[in-house]
């Protein structure tokens, strides 16, 4: 059984319709990479994944639970939440919180733990990514690459069945790009299930099981990366792929 | 008269505005964190409450808070069976305070709400956590930081308008400066009142000094 199953997502911005019909299963310790052009609706669609937005409408499977997402509740909302989680593109660290506490909050007030269990498995995260130094730093005394890795650590230490990671570089200066990318590689490496979207295609071809090209609100193209990089049966992706490759 | 007969005279109803200052501010501020959380709700009602309260606070001299406070507000609960005609003038005093002040506070609560990163609450929300949790640990202390200097702000107005409270009879710094001149037949009133000024200025200095220890400390976010 898929880990998760959505269909017919819908999502509509006033009578704009953002995300206009998506498909898509992921299994477990898959990696799908969304592609795609800016403005195309990949984070919307993120959000409408984990309820940070509300679909219109479509159906959703996740671990045997159906949802119908025109109906949603608490419950619906707390189970998708507190099983997944989500590294964001301006990292979203809580300001307030110290590294540690960015990430034990998540494991004290979503997964109900107590505060020296969460403690340990903090520590143990932020080893993981190196920072264990910068346990007691706030994230304006951090570097852009070291809170992307703290986001990180902070999605990890949730035991999520499922990381949505939303351009996790895109806004990190270039050379701070390797570690985090070494992080997400490392991730993948032990069986992580997640959908990554980024515009690093080479990050894209070696790290994906499966690729989706989205346009327009919807999948125009999908299939592994040996397919979409080099035998795509929308004209558009080769058109996409071509066009990030000049720019480079 | 001496100087130091003067300073000490005033400084009798020091623990009366210090009082007074506190007590009303604490009650303000819990009035314009409940405002800006009607300001903020999807409902027009909330937010019309919110918008009414709002005008009528910011609209009215506190002069007029007070005194609405000390002789309608007895007559008000006398009419729901309730008799304050024996109750402290303090609660008068830091009734008419708080309410007209409350207003105020409403907005530099709803500013520093709406300055709070959106993407705050987003990212609580992915890690699990619930509404109330989202609020008590992520938001409010971020939104309290955010409106510390206005807050501040708000302090040291305060502190000058508890010297308002003398109409109602209550013997603060500024009455007790009013009866001392008025011993001296107004003869040192102006000698007085300097010394009132500075006094007032001082107690300003020392909590412009705490609030900017407490920013200073605060200033990660």
């Amino acid at each position: 059984m898929p880990l998760l199953q959505i269909k017919n997502l819908k999502k509509k911005f006033d009578k704009k319709n953002i995300l206009k019909g998506v498909d898509l299963t992921i299994n477990k310790g898959e990696v799908i990479v969304i592609i795609g052009p800016s403005g195309s609706g990949k984070t919307t669609l993120l959000k409408n994944i984990n309820f940070l937005e509300q679909p219109t409408s479509g159906e959703m499977n996740f671990k045997g639970h159906l949802i119908n997402l025109q109906k949603l509740n608490k419950q619906n909302e707390l189970l998708l939440r507190r099983h997944t989680a989500m590294v964001f593109q301006n990292y979203s660290l809580f300001k307030n919180k110290t590294a540690l506490e960015n990430i034990t909050e998540g494991l004290i007030y979503g997964k109900k733990m107590d505060k020296n269990k969460a403690n340990q498995i903090a520590l143990k995260e932020l080893n993981a990514v190196n920072l264990s130094d910068k346990k007691d730093s706030y994230p304006a005394q951090l570097s852009g690459g070291q809170q992307q890795r703290i986001g990180i650590a902070r999605a990890t230490a949730l035991d999520p069945d499922l990381i949505l990671f939303d351009e996790p570089t895109s806004a990190l200066d270039p050379e701070l790009v390797g570690t985090v990318i070494d992080d997400i590689d490392n991730l993948a490496n032990k069986g992580q299930t997640m959908i990554v979207v980024t515009h690093l295609m080479s990050f894209a071809k070696r790290i994906g099981t499966k690729i989706l090209f989205f346009e327009d609100g919807q999948i125009k193209d999908s299939g592994t990366p040996d397919k979409i990089f080099n035998h795509p049966d929308n004209k558009r992706v080769e058109e996409f792929l071509s066009a990030i490759a000049q720019d480079k | 008269m001496s100087f130091t007969g003067t300073v000490k005279a005033l400084l009798a109803g020091l623990p009366s505005t210090l009082f007074i200052l506190i007590v009303s501010f604490i009650l303000s501020s819990i009035i314009g964190l409940f405002v800006a959380w009607l300001a903020s709700q999807s409902d027009k009602f909330s937010r019309g409450l919110a918008k009414v309260y709002t005008g009528l606070s910011r609209g009215t001299p506190p002069l007029l808070m007070l005194l609405l406070a000390y002789y309608e507000l007895p007559k008000i609960l006398q009419f729901v069976g309730i008799n304050a005609n024996d109750w402290s003038k303090y609660f008068f005093a830091i009734f008419g305070l708080s309410v007209g002040f409350g207003g105020y506070m409403g907005e530099v609560f709803r500013s520093a709400f709406e300055s709070v990163d959106r993407s705050q609450f987003e990212a609580a929300y992915s890690v699990g956590m619930e509404r109330k949790d989202v609020f008590k640990e992520i938001i409010l202390p971020q939104l309290f930081v955010i409106a510390l200097p206005n807050i501040q702000n708000m302090f040291l107005s305060f502190l000058k308008a508890t010297s308002l409270v003398y109409v109602i009879g209550i013997a603060d710094m500024y009455q007790d400066a009013t009866s001392l001149a008025n011993v001296h037949q107004g003869v040192f009133q102006l000698q007085i009142f300097l010394v009132l000024g500075v006094i007032y200025w001082l107690i300003t200095v020392v909590f412009d000094y705490l609030f900017k220890l407490y920013i200073k400390k605060h200033d990660y976010i």
